[in-house]
């Protein structure tokens, strides 16, 4: 009965997506087996696909994390900045930490692409780390904002001449359009790359 | 004495000696549960074996896959001197740490 089980498809879809080519068949035959053998018998169907969506939703995390810190590290260094030193021109700025965060995404799309040999791994990881990244740096912000102190109302100036709490609030989520487009770029030199390689060796 | 292994790479690195022959993924994660008496992810073991494996302490070769795994292969893991060395300094490290205290420590209000 239990041999029969299968896990919501789309969920071991993103599993194998996420791991290494060469662990693809291994850990997901694992995971597999004690779905199979262990967590259906014990918990029933129902949850075990919550189980298994958790041990998928784990893998994800473990391999996009790093890049959603540094991603929303940037984002919450430029607020922190505009914040306590405001300026007239943004431009620069701006300009410095657009060309940071397309790194970050397209370092990331060759990193989870190159690992995995697929461009969907690429577009997809890249666009849930800049996700991720959105709800770190939404959360730092509330936090700086409840934290700093702000008497004679430099902050309120400050925010507004930066682009306006709608922008700090916003623009990170907002960044799931440029992920998917930097993703999918950044996903077919990784792959691309990777199958070169391979041709070459 | 440097590099100790943590508790969790030692109770992998346990399981695979223990396991001989058999220690793969979904056995080393059963062996690390059962001993730790908790449960455990399996991608927490998964990397955890990657991060031994890259230092050295362990080698893996594929396996055949059965019918419940949907045919998949198994990924079999082996202890090497570097992991037996990695063992063995970590249970002097403890025992070294320990000396001279009574175990178990009476538990008082404050030490």
């Amino acid at each position: 009965m239990s041999r029969a089980e299968m896990p919501p498809g789309w969920a071991e879809s993103l599993l194998r997506l996420v791991l290494k080519e060469n662990d693809r068949e291994t850990v997901s035959g694992d995971l597999l087996e004690e779905y199979r053998e262990t967590i259906v018998p014990r918990r029933g169907r129902r949850s075990s696909h919550l189980w298994y969506i958790r041990q998928t939703a784990g893998f994800v995390l473990r391999a996009v994390w790093p890049w959603a810190l540094l991603f929303s590290g940037q984002f919450l260094a430029r607020t922190a900045y505009d914040w306590a030193v405001p300026t007239h021109d943004y431009h620069v700025r701006a300009e410095f930490s657009t060309e940071f965060g397309v790194t970050t995404l397209l370092v990331t799309a060759l990193w989870m692409s190159w690992r995995s040999g697929s461009v969907v791994a690429g577009t997809l990881m890249t666009a849930i780390a800049s996700q991720l990244a959105a709800i770190v740096s939404v959360s730092g912000a509330s936090l700086m904002l409840a934290l700093w102190p702000d008497p004679a109302g430099h902050l309120r100036q400050a925010i507004a001449e930066s682009g306006g709490i709608e922008e700090v609030y916003l623009l990170p989520f907002m960044m799931i359009v440029p992920a998917l487009i930097i993703g999918t770029v950044g996903g077919a030199i990784g792959s691309l790359s990777r199958r070169l390689l391979r041709f070459g060796s | 004495m440097a590099d100790v292994l943590g508790v969790f790479g030692q109770a992998v690195l346990l399981a695979v000696v223990r396991l001989r022959d058999e220690a793969y993924g979904r056995a080393i994660l059963k062996e690390v549960q059962a001993r730790l008496e908790r449960d455990v992810a399996p991608g927490e073991v998964h990397a955890t074996l990657e991060r031994l494996e890259a230092k050295g302490l362990l080698t893996s070769r594929l396996g055949s896959g059965t019918p419940v795994r949907a045919g998949r292969a198994r990924r079999y893991y082996r202890l090497q001197p570097a992991g037996i060395r990695a063992l063995n300094d970590a249970r002097a490290a403890a025992e070294t740490m320990w000396r001279g205290v009574a175990w178990p420590l009476p538990v008082r209000r404050s030490c």
